[in-house]
Order: structure tokens, then sequence, then C-alpha cells
């Protein structure tokens, strides 16, 4: 009699571990493969080493605009710990709004005067862009998930993946189909270059201005008494309300901060792709969801190092495996895939196994 | 200086506190004894604002330097039942919570600062630190370590000094003796003795009666969401019932 219910759980158990080595199985198959696919047809091209260089070079420029939007991510989910897949789109408005600031720039001839007025007014555009994306992102967390705070973990979720889709066709329907294409300043259109490996100026622009904007995300967390707030109320909401803290205020900080980044990324990846519309935020947020996956959700630093090293594997990864471009993307994905199988904790991440999982 | 009257809280249908009413004067130790499931825990996250109650009220009589919150009524007593946690906190009221709950990744210096975050008197916090650090000398050797990394005994020590960062007015205390070995036990009662002895009126929640009833001057007996029993420590000490129940007579 009581044999029938054990019997059926060895053979869940059984199935479970079935799967699990199914899916290992097919992760070594893709490793196996990559690895073939390099050795025999990418390294067998023969590209001088100067080509290697510079599609590095662009894997770090997109993984700097990566990281910026995986912190979001990554912030989001340390304290909340829920994806906000809404973030491509807080990313998307950052682009749209930049895009009306720089052609509000270039009505008043801004981009063609000396260089310091360029200068200033691209970053004003970033700073539109930036506040606008704040605005949205802040929006969010008020309407779509305040209100699910106490519901089981999935509900914000499903809010967050129908906050996205709401954005993008409000987006489409108040600024149409077509895309609005960035123009940049004769300024900033040139580029640098070294031996063989030219370096585009918004290139480094955008590598730089990510990683300053990454420093000073780090300085506020571990130096400032907010950023302490904030890893508090990570670590243990109660408690940290017990010490005084506003715990709503500190989440829509949270919020602020990683839309801001968004809102900046949306602008520079303008600059770098040429084009923003309305669905322009969808896949490099899920790039950047995987970044963030990559390097250990919750983690900051992480999210910092998935984004690069994505970036990368992205830029080098079609060359080196011999396949179109335009598969950069499979890559990323399958990445993804390959992280969850092997290392559902990410590249640095224990942080997951605490508590929150 | 605190007043709960006839305060009842509930977890879901749960029917948790069942009329609790009690008193704080300025510069007692108070301590509420029970046993497990009493409803000792509730009547502190009661109190702090962590779980709000759904009857009665609690008052906490208005400090001398006015830290006074905008949204608490009443003329001369501030009631603390209609606020959240954080605003219960910055009128003075710290909790050093059951299972210490320390910020595990924080630094020792860190954890300790987070006790401060609701003061901007820079000369005050430091004083504070220094004063703690005298009461505790074993956290001064862990400063820069993150909390997580401490034994439950330094954990504790860091709960209370985090709590006493705030300069409170009053402080909670849940169940500090809770899983400490019996010469631990014996120096954080000493050590509640001081802080009390420096000013701060303690409102102390034990599970070790005999130990608690020794340090307090006096005490409520919890059973069941409703007080019992209450009078001097002296004469609980000395009660039949409760030496049956509690300490194990």
């Amino acid at each position: 009699m009581t044999s029938s219910p054990v019997k059926a759980q060895a053979a869940g158990t059984d199935g479970r571990a079935a799967l699990k080595q199914f899916t290992r199985a097919l992760g070594v198959a893709i490793v196996l493969l990559v690895i073939w696919r390099v050795t025999t047809v990418g390294l067998a091209e023969g590209y001088p080493v100067s080509f290697w260089i510079s599609q590095a070079l662009n894997g770090l420029v997109l993984g700097g605009v990566y990281a910026l939007v995986a912190l979001g991510y990554t912030l989001v989910y340390g304290i909340l710990f829920m994806i906000n897949f809404a973030h491509g789109e807080v990313m998307m408005i950052g682009g749209i709004t930049g895009f009306f600031a720089l052609q509000f720039a270039q009505a008043r001839g801004w981009m063609e005067g000396p260089w310091p007025v360029v200068v200033v007014a691209l970053l004003l555009i970033m700073f539109v862009g930036m506040a606008a994306s704040v605005v949205i992102g802040v929006t969010l967390e008020r309407l779509a998930y305040r209100p699910l705070r106490q519901a089981p973990r999935l509900v914000p979720l499903i809010s967050a993946i129908g906050a996205s889709l709401f954005l993008q066709y409000s987006v489409l329907l108040i600024f149409g189909v077509s895309p609005h294409s960035y123009r940049k300043p004769a300024l900033i259109s040139g580029g640098l270059r070294l031996g063989d490996v030219f370096i585009p100026y918004t290139g480094a622009i955008i590598f730089v201005t990510s990683i300053l904007l990454m420093l000073a995300l780090f300085f506020i967390i571990q130096r400032t008494k907010l950023g302490r707030a904030m890893r508090a109320v990570a670590e243990d909401r109660s408690t940290a309300s017990l010490m005084g803290v506003d715990v709503n205020a500190v989440i829509v900080v949270t919020f602020m901060l990683g839309s801001a980044l968004a809102g900046a990324a949306g602008v520079m990846l303008g600059f770098h792709n040429t084009v923003v519309k309305f669905n322009s935020g969808f896949i490099p947020g899920l790039k950047a969801f995987t970044a963030a996956v990559l390097g250990g959700i919750g983690n900051i630093p992480g999210a910092m190092f998935g984004a690069l090293i994505l970036g990368l594997i992205e830029a080098i990864g079609p060359s080196a495996l011999g396949i179109p471009t335009e598969y950069k993307d499979v890559i990323a994905f399958t990445l993804l895939v390959l992280i969850l199988i092997f290392r559902p904790t990410g590249l640095f991440g224990e942080v997951l196994s605490e508590k929150k999982a | 200086m605190l007043t709960l009257e006839s305060v009842h809280t509930y977890y879901g249908h749960i029917h948790a506190l069942k009329g609790i009413s009690l008193t704080v004067n300025e510069g007692e130790i108070v301590t509420l004894i029970g046993s497990n499931g009493a409803g000792k825990t509730t009547t502190l996250n009661t109190i702090s604002g962590v779980l709000s109650a759904r009857a009665g009220a609690i008052y906490l009589q208005e400090g001398d330097h006015s830290r006074r919150s905008p949204s608490a009524g009443g003329e001369h007593d501030l009631r603390l039942d209609r606020l959240p946690a954080h605003e219960v906190a910055r009128l003075g009221v710290s909790q050093s919570p059951e299972g210490r709950k320390i910020f595990a990744r924080l630094s020792v210096r860190e954890n300790l600062a987070m006790g401060a975050f609701a003061r901007t008197d820079r000369d005050g916090i430091s004083g504070d630190l220094d004063r703690v650090l005298e009461l505790f000398p074993r956290l001064q050797e862990r400063l820069s370590q993150p909390g997580g990394t401490l034994s439950g005994g330094e954990q504790q020590m860091l709960a209370i000094g985090r709590a006493l960062m705030s300069s409170p007015r009053i402080l909670l205390l849940d169940e500090p003796s809770m899983g400490l070995a019996p010469i631990l036990v014996q120096q954080i009662f000493q050590i509640i003795r001081e802080i009390n002895a420096q000013g701060t009126t303690i409102l102390l929640v034990e599970q070790n009666a005999q130990a608690a009833l020794q340090v307090a001057n006096r005490g409520y007996v919890l059973e069941t969401g409703n007080i019992v029993l209450s009078g001097a420590a002296r004469d609980l000490l000395a009660d039949p019932q409760v030496a049956e129940a509690y300490l194990g007579i």
C-alpha cells in the first residue's frame, strides 16, 4: 500500500535526474560545437590581429552600454527580488526623448557650434534622456510594482511584461513605426586610427562615459549613507526600517538610479546605432538581462563584468564561429541558456543562494 | 514614558495580542516574560511599527528635544500605533530584534552606522560610537569585518550596539540571551544593567525569566496574547505561579 507513492516519487526524481543529465549533455554538446567551429572555421579564415582588436573594441563599447542597463536589472533585483522586464523600455524612452532633445539642439545650430557648445549640448541631451527614463522608472515602480509588493513573486513579473508591452505600443502610437535617426554632430563623427585599428570617437566616448557612470554608481553604493541604506534594505527590509530607514523611499531611489543609467544608455545607443524606435529597447534589454545573469544577478560588479564579457563575445563570436553577424543574438541567448544550465548563480554570484532563491 | 492601552494585533486571522496594556516609566528596566508563542516578540514589533495594531493605542511621552514627527498626534503624548516603523524609530524607540538581524554583508562599522541612520549630529554619533565600543570592546577589533563573520555572541553585542547608536529614549531588547553560552549571558545582562544606569529606559523581552527578573524593576507575564500577571520584579521572582511556570523550580 505505502510503496506506491514512494515508487512514484522515485520515478519523479529519476525523471528529473534524467532531464538534468540531458540538459547537461546538451550544454556540453553546444560547448564542443563552439570549440570545433572556432578551431576549424573561425581561426582558419586567417583574419589579421588588427581585425580582432577592432572587434574587441566594438565589443567593449557595446558591453559598456549593456552594463549600464544590466545595473538597473541587478539593482532592482537586489532590493525587490524581481526582474523589471520593462527596463529595456525605460532605456528606449531615454533614447526617444534624447532624439527630440538632439533635434531641438540641431534646430538651434548648437551641434555646429564651437566644441564647448557641442559638448555641453551633448551632455544636456543625455541629461534629458536620463530624466525622462527616471520619470518612467519611478512611475512604473509606483503603479505597476508597489501595489504588488506582497503578491507572489510571479505576479510582479507578469506586471513587468505587461508594462513593457504597454510602453512599447504607447511609443508606437505616439511616435509611429518609423525609426528616428540620430545625426551625429561633425565633432564626434570621425575617429582615431592606430595602425590598422580604427576607433570611432562615438565608441570611445560611449565607453568612457559608461565607465564614469559606473564608477559614480559604485561610489554612491559603497561610500554614501544612501548607498549603505540601499544595501541594508537589500539584505533585510524590516530591520532596515527599525533603523529609521524609509524603505519605500530607498526603493524609489533605487529605481531612479537604475533608470538614470538606462536613460544614458538609451541616448548613447541612439548615437551608436544611429536610430531609435518603439521596440529598440527590447533586444538590448534582454541582452542586458543576460549580462546581469551572466555576472550573477543582484551582484553589482557582476553586472558590469558580465556585460563587458557579453559585449566581447557578441562582437568576436560571429567571426570566430564563421557565422553571419546577424546571428549575434543567437550567441548571446545561447550563452544565457548555458549559464542557466551550468552556473545559474552567474560567474560572480553566490548572492542568490543565500536566502532569496 | 511608553504606554500600551489594550493593544490587539493579528497575523491574518490569528489573534496574537488580545488586549495588552502595559507601562514603562522613564529610567526603568521592564521585562516581558512568557513562553514561546505567548506574544512577546509580537508586542515589541507592534510597538516599533513593524506590525500594526488593529485596536488599542500606543503612546510615547514627548521627549525634551523636539524630535517630533508631524504625523503623530496628541498633546503631550505621541501616538505610535499609526506610524510606520521608520518614523517610530526616529522618535527614539530603538529595537534590537530577535535573532539579532545583523546586516551580514555590511561591515561592523557600517552596521553601527546604520543604527545612527536617522541622526545628523556628527559629534553625537562619534561620541556614541566610542561609548558602544567601550561597552563592547570585542567590536573594536572587528570594525571592518563583515557582520556575518561574527560569532553569535558578538552578533548580539553588535545588535545591541547598533540599537544604542540611535541614542534611543527607550531600548527594546528581544531575547538578547538567546543561544549564548552561560558566561556570555551573564555578561550581556551586566551590560543591560550598565546601559540602564547610563540613563536609557529598557523594555526587555526574555525567555530566561530568572535572569530577566533579576535585572528588571518590574515585569509582566504574557500567556497566549494576554498579560496574566504583573508587578515588581522581586515579587514576581517570589511568586509560586511564576516559579513553577517560568523559573523551572
